[in-house]
């Protein structure tokens, strides 16, 4: 494996409204400072979530997916 | 400070104290905190920690707004200081701010005082003040919590070193004269014990042994029994005694001394002490109870009789929730709700006479126009602007597609900034817009009355939540997070770009409601629900009212039930509005919340009812049981068979000499993992009554744990001042009984002798389980779900009690859980208050945000409405997919089932997804 310290990997988040959403607020509120390379995406819940929107996310070249709900 | 008057016309002075800081202007940025230079233990974690003067209780606080604490202030303690007033960026710091005393007409008075944690500090053998590694559990509550003072982190305060074996120690503070004179039973402690005791174990990825020191382990509640099994199966290991004293290691570890059930002393070490210290009431509380004029009870909770157990002694206050009695959060939302209907009640002439109503424009029509995005930049003060280049994030929102106009506020959700947006929404034409700022779940409601206001759809909005995700948790990288500001933006514009106006079904709302089983909890639904103004249809299969409440002799609290029961049937009877259908029974069900239309079958004719809600209160049976000899002699009874003998005469208390009580029959067994909650008590209420008659009667109870919870434990201590013998058996040993000629030989295994006792009795109590009706039928009618073990399943166990998933459709009684006679009224109580906020509206808006099945590419193969957990799909005519929008929550499960891909939804269509996946990167 190449060298993986610099290693920015770039996630797309698909947060459930009615919580991981939420919870990623309440880290702001209570400033957690986590890495600026997550972005997140608002699904009305998991269930919304088509294994479509991951395939798609990878094929734009992000390095992780992570599904929350 | 003060109440005068009377039922429907009270005259409360109350007095605000001055919170220094005007909450129209807060932002709740924190900037007043960061700058306080104050530090002050913080009540929140337990004082495991610091806040500062100026603070937010919680970050869930709503709402969401800062507070200056005056004592602890410098300012106001000393008068230098007012950095907050200095770096606030909307000037919302007023010091100026004075307690105000307002004075309001009301007509009823609800007190949700609640309780205070029990504080073991005087409670000297457990050295909670001087062993810094002793904690309460409030304390390892917040220890435990990700917004804890260790952010979840398991560690011991001593230290800060991870514990590798932890002890709970129960009924500190409840159960208990010597130490601090609380003979009640505090009902939650168990339960929180055992949660804690299994999160503390997730935590430290198995590297913690825990264990529990109890007397009675009372896990009554809906799912309780399988909470506390699979804590056993997890390894929390369970000693029944009660510790005497703690010792504290020279490792700070601790060592305690306890005697086994079998009398042997024991001595184990652990490196940390968790105290499940109990409710109370508070003094101040009490204070306040005096000044209301309202009974308490010898435990300081408040008096309440059990058939209407919201009513305080005074009429027109009514109560809810710990102070009622100690109980956890399912009873408290349930009983909040019951006090609603209870002090509504009355009031129900007055019902929406101070609601005003809002004038809405109506929306252009703007499907098919080109996008004009609009994009408002928000700086949110330095909270944004602070870490993010916010100029630069609106220069770059200008380069992209379909935005053709771009703002940056101070404050965009200022109420003239609210106002200027709106005018430029119609001055540039806009017809999609954009807020970059905080969150959607605190502000979009906010902007999209904006957007309304300017005539514009509301769901033609879309928020990039560049505060809360971005400047607030990525502060030390200035450029990284504009970066992901202009990727949040980017996206959120590709969204807009294709966002299309929906439009909110509106559903006319029929004011009747159907109450299904005349139980004792559809007897009060339908007779509130009545009061309250409301055409009720009450419907019983059986020929007669009552339900299980015609076999029972006595509440907990001695009250004759019967006499109850005649008097409730009586007013029922004579109440306009409510009609009774005897003999009934649904034949089908057709509608959704506001409109129901159910067909019934009563005295061989049918009818249909049309009605806007329904509650489901058809209760549950006693489980006749198959073991103890019962059904082979005929003094083996049941408990509503003992009640129904004893009220009829056929048993007579003062001829009893020896009677034998057997628990736990048919519950916490391996086909009914759950407690009947109601049993325990029953048996100790028919203990007293028999002793009470003939002082001189042997009785036992044969019991697994004692769960008299709450202020029950009292009968208990009375049973056994009465000499009433309690002996413990265990499940893998359970008694026997024999039936030899007229007699009966019950013989058990005593726990402390270890051998067997014989005992002859003349009648032998069983305390049966109470088992569900398991109605598939009429769950499958109103498409509500049933659990494992055949009660109806609530929307949400702790907070929406009452409802179903599906709205218009509420639950009270025995068709929930077991419950005692009090619980099922407030029960009631609560469904009715629930179904009256449907009830009283005219009409309901439906959300927009509903699927949509395109039928051209519906194969008909049944995927979605298998997987849709409204049941809000079905299959039409043509074996298509069809959407009921009423039904609909919006959850997509169905879009993302589909193989066709025929159903979207709208608002987060498919298209909306990729094209913000699109514009990830």
């Amino acid at each position: 494996m190449s060298d993986t310290s610099n290693f920015q990997p770039r996630i797309a988040a698909f947060l459930c409204n009615w919580c991981s959403y939420g919870a990623a607020d309440l880290a702001g509120v209570s400033r957690l400072q986590y890495p600026p390379l997550v972005q997140t995406i608002r699904i009305p819940c998991t269930g919304r979530m088509s294994p479509k929107f991951i395939l798609q996310a990878f094929r734009k070249g992000v390095d992780g997916v992570w599904v929350s709900g | 400070m003060d109440i005068q008057g009377e039922e429907g016309d009270f005259k409360v002075k109350v007095v605000s104290h001055p919170r220094y800081i005007d909450m129209a202007k807060c932002i709740a940025c924190g900037a007043c905190a960061e700058k306080c230079p104050k530090k002050v233990p913080n009540e929140y974690n337990e004082k495991l920690d610091k806040r500062k003067a100026a603070y937010v209780q919680y970050a869930q606080a709503v709402p969401l707004k800062y507070a200056i604490d005056e004592p602890n202030c410098i300012y106001l303690q000393k008068g230098k200081c007012k950095a907050c007033e200095k770096f606030c960026p909307t000037g919302a710091v007023d010091f100026e701010q004075k307690e105000v005393e307002r004075e309001m007409q009301v007509g009823s008075v609800i007190v949700s005082a609640g309780f205070k944690a029990f504080d073991p500090t005087g409670y000297s053998a457990y050295e909670y003040a001087r062993f810094p590694n002793v904690v309460t559990a409030l304390e390892f509550e917040r220890i435990l919590a990700a917004s804890g003072p260790w952010m979840g982190h398991l560690v011991r305060p001593g230290d800060e070193a991870a514990p590798k074996r932890i002890a709970f120690l129960q009924c500190v503070g409840s159960r208990d004269m010597n130490t601090c004179d609380h003979p009640y039973c505090s009902s939650v402690c168990c339960m929180y014990a055992l949660k804690e005791a299994t999160i503390a174990m997730e935590h430290a990825h198995g590297g913690l042994d825990v264990s529990i020191f109890f007397m009675d382990m009372r896990t009554t509640g809906k799912d309780f029994e399988r909470y506390y099994e699979k804590a056993k199966k997890q390894g929390v290991e369970f000693i029944r005694s009660r510790v005497h004293t703690i010792a504290e290691k020279p490792d700070k570890g601790l060592r305690i001394e306890y005697a086994t059930e079998k009398g042997e002393i024991k001595i184990d070490e652990y490196d940390m002490v968790v105290l499940s210290h109990g409710l109370e009431v508070a003094p101040e509380t009490i204070e306040l109870a005096k000044k209301l004029d309202i009974e308490l009870t010898s435990s300081a909770f408040t008096a309440s009789d059990s058939f209407s157990p919201v009513a305080t002694s005074r009429p027109g206050i009514y109560v809810c929730g710990a102070l009622n009695g100690p109980k956890d959060i399912p009873y408290s939302v349930m009983e909040a709700s019951a006090a609603a209907c209870a002090a509504a009640g009355k009031l129900s002439a007055a019902r929406g006479s101070l609601v005003k109503h809002k004038e809405v424009p109506k929306a252009l029509d703007v499907a098919g126009d080109t996008p004009r995005i609009g994009v408002f930049v928000c700086s949110c003060g330095i909270n944004i602007a602070g870490v993010v280049d916010v100029e630069a994030v609106a220069e770059y929102a200008r380069s992209l597609p379909y935005v053709s106009f771009v703002t940056n506020n101070l404050f965009t959700c200022s109420q003239d900034t609210q106002d200027k947006m709106a005018e430029v929404i119609k001055e540039q034409n806009l017809n999609r817009v954009v807020v970059a700022a905080c969150t959607p779940r605190t502000h979009e409601p906010l902007f999209q009355e904006t957007l309304q206001a300017a005539g514009l759809n509301k769901y033609l909005f879309d928020m990039a939540n560049i505060r809360n995700q971005d400047s607030w948790v990525h502060a030390g990288e200035p450029e990284k997070a504009t970066e992901k500001a202009k990727d949040l933006v980017r996206m959120a514009i590709a969204k807009a770009a294709l966002l299309q106006p929906l439009q909110e079904v509106r559903l006319s709302v029929n004011p009747a409601a159907l109450v299904i089983g005349g139980g004792i909890a559809g007897m009060n639904a339908a007779l509130n629900l009545a009061q309250q103004g409301f055409e009720t249809h009450l419907l019983e299969r059986d020929t007669q009212l009552g339900g299980n409440a015609r076999l029972i002799r006595s509440t907990a609290q001695g009250e004759d039930v019967a006499s109850y029961l005649k008097d409730l049937t009586a007013k029922l009877e004579a109440q306009d509005g409510l009609q009774i259908h005897l003999g009934a029974a649904i034949k089908d069900v057709d509608g959704f919340v506001g409109n129901f239309k159910t067909t019934l079958a009563a005295d061989g004719a049918e009818k249909t009812i049309e009605h806007g809600v329904t509650i489901i209160a058809i209760g549950a049976s006693e489980y006749k049981p198959a073991e103890y000899a019962y059904g082979q002699h005929p003094k083996v009874m049941t408990h509503l068979e003992m009640d129904a003998a004893f009220m009829n005469g056929e048993l007579d208390p003062a001829r009893i000499k020896n009677a034998v009580f057997i628990q736990c029959v048919g519950s916490r067994e391996p086909e009914r993992p759950y407690c009947s909650k109601v049993c325990c008590t029953h048996s100790v209420e028919s203990a007293i009554h028999i002793k009470d008659h003939n002082p001189d009667a042997q009785v036992v109870i044969l019991y697994r744990d004692m769960r008299t919870f709450g202020e029950r434990e009292l009968l208990y201590k009375e049973a056994r001042s009465k000499g009433v013998l309690f002996m413990r058996y265990d499940v893998e040993n359970k008694p026997r009984v024999a039936a030899e000629g007229d007699k009966l030989i019950v013989t058990a295994t005593d726990h402390v002798l270890g051998r067997d006792i014989v005992i002859e009795a003349d009648v032998v109590g069983l305390a049966s389980a109470i088992v569900s009706h398991r109605a598939e039928d009429l769950a499958q009618m109103f498409k509500v779900p049933l659990d494992e073990d055949g009660w109806f399943l609530e929307a949400h166990q702790k907070l929406r009690p009452v409802d179903f998933a599906t709205d218009g459709v509420f639950m009270c009684g025995l068709a929930h859980y077991p419950k005692p006679i009090e619980e099922a009224v407030a029960q009631a109580q609560a469904a009715v208050s629930r179904a009256v906020t449907v009830l009283s509206r005219k009409e309901m808006y439906l959300s927009g945000t509903v699927a949509v099945i395109d039928q051209s590419k519906c194969v008909g193969c049944g995927v979605c409405w298998t997987v849709c957990p409204y049941q809000a799909i079905s299959e039409d005519e043509k074996g298509l997919a069809v959407v009921n929008e009423a039904l609909c929550k919006g959850c997509g499960t169905c879009v993302a089932s589909c193989r066709s891909g025929a159903p979207n939804l709208k608002g987060f269509t498919t298209q909306d997804v990729m094209a913000q996946i699109e514009a990830l990167l």
